[in-house]
């Protein structure tokens, strides 16, 4: 693992920090549009596509050793864990929500 | 540029190898940190589903422009965060330096403009526990957001709090010449870190600041 095997060019970081920029002006705007549901579809969505941007190239999932990606991952993976079985719950369960 | 940590540590091989444990560690680390960032985020969707008019009724007071500029900030501090990294990998000491310096001061002027939000929102009375009153038209429930908001904004603000002493830290083995293009695998580790404290405020923006508008 060599420092040149790490290193992408700065301006592609440049060009990946305007990305993100913009799609946080996009997020921003789309709350404003009339959605509905779909508002938090698309924010979150959005978000996910900045978070990929961050993970691959500014914490550089891209590049050696390859074996990051695993550990990256399972913190997702649990997560799904997490989400799957406590919606087990929270949508088979009587009374839920309580009005408020 | 001089460097006292040419040498891997014993139960290493090589200095690569070390870096890549290194790397490894703070991976695993993170994958905690998603579970424990993801379990609030799992509350914060099951009670906007179940409260959706209160919670964005109460979304709308959080202070947009607050929440708008530290994204901001943070997603610019990730590219000189980077760039410090790409600068260690060159052997450009004064530039690693001047890049983590820029990234410590955007990491402050978001402690400072989250600090003038939490003033701005003990004055607007959403302080749960504290001054909490829920307005005209406003539902009840709605004090459930500003739970989540004071807890999810406090934890984040710890972590980046950690992690500007992490870059404190390491401008003083800059400093001490510990960096060179051969390891800076510590520099690397924190700016993992960096990374997924500023991930984390991709998903609470518009969970705070975007619902309801």
């Amino acid at each position: 693992m060599t420092a040149a095997a790490r290193c992408e060019p700065a301006l592609l970081y440049v060009i990946a920090w305007l990305t993100m920029l913009l799609l946080a002006g996009i997020s921003l705007g789309s709350a404003y549009l009339e959605l509905g549901v779909l508002a938090p579809v698309v924010e979150f969505g959005i978000a996910a596509s900045q978070a990929a941007i961050l993970f691959v190239l500014f914490m550089r999932l891209k590049g050696p050793p390859s074996l990051k990606w695993l550990f990256a991952g399972s913190g997702f993976f649990w997560l799904l864990f997490l989400y799957g079985l406590s919606m087990t719950d929270y949508a088979t369960r009587r009374g839920w929500p309580s009005p408020g | 540029m001089p460097s006292r940590t040419l040498h891997p540590e014993i139960q290493y091989r090589t200095l690569d190898q070390q870096g890549e444990t290194a790397q490894l560690g703070m991976w695993v680390f993170i994958a905690t940190e998603t579970l424990f960032f993801g379990a609030l985020l799992f509350v914060y969707f099951l009670y906007r589903r179940a409260y959706p008019a209160a919670f964005a009724q109460a979304g709308k007071d959080a202070v947009l422009w607050c929440g708008t500029v530290n994204l901001v900030l943070l997603l610019t501090s990730s590219l000189t965060m980077v760039l410090s990294i790409n600068a260690a990998a060159d052997g450009r000491r004064r530039a690693i330096a001047a890049w983590l310096v820029a990234t410590a001061l955007l990491g402050f002027v978001f402690l400072g403009v989250k600090g003038y939000e939490y003033y701005a929102d003990y004055a607007d009375q959403v302080v749960p526990a504290v001054n909490f009153m829920i307005k005209a038209g406003e539902a009840p429930v709605g004090e459930l957001f500003w739970v989540f908001y004071f807890v999810a904004t406090g934890l984040h603000a710890v972590h980046l709090s950690i992690g500007l002493g992490l870059i404190l830290y390491m401008l003083r083995r800059v400093r001490r010449g510990d960096l060179s293009p051969a390891y800076y695998a510590p520099l690397e580790v924190v700016g993992l870190y960096w990374g997924f404290v500023d991930t984390v405020w991709l998903f609470l923006y518009p969970a705070i600041y975007l619902v309801g508008r």
